[in-house]
């Protein structure tokens, strides 16, 4: 008998062994689909996330290096720059100590609750994902930063701080952060203006539209392009107030009672360096709408803006 | 150590080292966000100028790494990577690679095969990716992108004395 199966893989060795690595693979699929293993994926992200560290350290550096000449000069006349500056600055500071002060006794007299400060973990994007299926950013900081799954993330992109995602798998000096152009992130939303509640969620395919669903018809007078949408805090995984994106599109549905609203991201994903998490007890800590002028948000608001289009 | 195993030890090592290279630095000449698979096409060369056997083991291997280092399921790139590694290890011996011509074809249809096989593995297992939508505007970019990288790529590839061919390679 066992010679038989001696023959038997002789004879099919190449077949039995695709048999073998194609099962291995789907009994792998089917247990981590299920969320059964988790250890292996943990320690595969902290060893991928040394090298990834050191592939995005050396090439930087070296990078850097080359273009260090030409940033030196500029450096130099920034520095000028940046002491005028500074001085301004420094007459800033003390007037805002002044009103720090005035605003502290004044809120005593008011008897205002004090809210704790957000906790923030600041993130250096060190890699992407490896293949173009899936869309994960991976960041430099793990559990032993504090980072926990399921952390709101967001960036500053000029003077807007936007909403990126949240952390989706955590390692013990590494972690990936699922962008919320992901299909399999959602984000208890309203509209800044109106506040009119949505979901709004990723289209996977497409980085610069994301869709935000369930809002009522009734709001679709009051809702108009270029509004800026902002998460709601319901739910309890994104704080509220943070800039999600601006209405792109409107659209009722005749067969929907709830309107479709394309919202374009405050966020390019294509330019993230440098990210922040915000832990449990923080709360979206910048102003939700940043003030007009040539820093304003990609996408401009139009003077009349039509409204929801049938 | 015979050359079988030595070559797929040498192609686990060059997919890992590409592997790294596109979840870095190539990020930085992405189009819209997709880059080139690499790693797929070292797979594509390893199994055609070696056959099957070194294909779908190098293949499951450096698909494994993958799925430790990405969010997808464990299994899903390890499944893709060793079916599209036999697959072209089965014409191992039987196309000839020309420098220009072939390893665009190769390259497109490669890509093309793992757009359907993602798509075919998402399906079944409910397996929500944000990159391919089969056969959508993604999936054509690194269709082209890979296509262009190819002819240079292989090339470059056939200077590493590992995947010389052999009379009757993987047999």
């Amino acid at each position: 008998m066992p010679g038989l199966f001696e023959g038997f893989f002789a004879r099919h060795r190449k077949g039995a062994t695709l048999a073998a690595l194609v099962l291995v693979s789907l009994i792998c699929l089917m247990i981590s689909n299920r969320t059964l293993v988790i250890k292996p994926k943990e320690i595969g992200l902290s060893v991928a996330g040394f090298f990834q560290k050191g592939f995005t350290g050396f090439f930087t550096w070296f990078g850097d290096t080359a273009g260090s000449i030409g940033r030196l000069r500029a450096a130099r006349e920034e520095l000028a720059a940046a002491r005028a500056r500074l001085q301004e600055m420094d007459q800033a500071t003390r007037e805002v100590l002044e009103l720090r002060r005035q605003n502290a006794a004044l809120k005593e007299q008011l008897d205002f609750a004090q809210n704790l400060p957000p906790e923030r973990i600041a993130a250096e994007v060190i890699a992407r994902d490896t293949d173009n299926l899936f869309s994960t950013v991976t960041i430099n900081k793990g559990s032993r930063h504090g980072v926990k799954k399921g952390m709101p993330v967001v960036a500053w992109q000029g003077d807007i701080e936007g909403l990126v995602g949240r952390v989706a798998l955590v390692g013990p000096g590494s972690s990936q952060v699922l962008p919320l152009y992901d299909p399999q992130c959602i984000v208890s939303a309203r509209v800044d203006t109106t506040r009119d509640e949505g979901l709004v969620a990723g289209q996977g395919k497409d980085r610069g539209t994301l869709v935000m669903n369930y809002v009522k018809k009734t709001a679709k007078d009051k809702i108009g392009y270029g509004d800026l949408v902002v998460s709601s805090g319901l739910g309890g995984v994104y704080p509220r107030g943070i800039n999600i994106g601006r209405i792109r599109d409107i659209t009722a549905p005749a067969y929907e009672t709830s309107l479709v609203l394309q919202v374009q991201p405050i966020i390019d994903f294509d330019r993230l360096e440098y990210l922040f998490l915000i832990g449990p007890e923080g709360e979206a800590a910048a102003p939700a709408v940043p003030s007009p002028g040539p820093q304003a948000p990609p996408v401009p608001k139009p003077a009349n803006p039509p409204k929801a289009m049938p | 150590m015979n050359r079988e195993f030595r070559t797929t030890i040498f192609t686990i090592i060059a997919m890992a080292l590409c592997i790294l290279l596109q979840s870095t630095i190539l990020g930085r000449v992405a189009i819209r966000g997709v880059r080139p698979d690499l790693a797929m096409l070292v797979l594509v060369y390893a199994s055609l100028r070696r056959g099957p056997m070194v294909g779908q083991v190098s293949g499951f291997a450096s698909g494994f790494l993958e799925d430790l280092m990405n969010v997808s399921p464990l299994g899903f790139h390890s499944l893709l990577r060793t079916v599209i590694g036999y697959l072209f290890g089965l014409l191992s011996g039987n196309v000839f690679i020309d420098p220009f011509l072939m390893p665009i074809i190769l390259a497109v249809v490669a890509t093309l095969l793992k757009g359907i096989l993602s798509g075919i593995v998402s399906a079944l297992f409910g397996i929500e990716s944000s990159g391919f939508i089969t056969f959508t505007g993604r999936l054509w970019i690194e269709v082209g992108y890979n296509g262009i990288v190819a002819p240079f790529f292989f090339a470059l590839l056939n200077l590493f004395k590992a995947f010389k061919q052999t009379d009757k390679a993987g047999a």
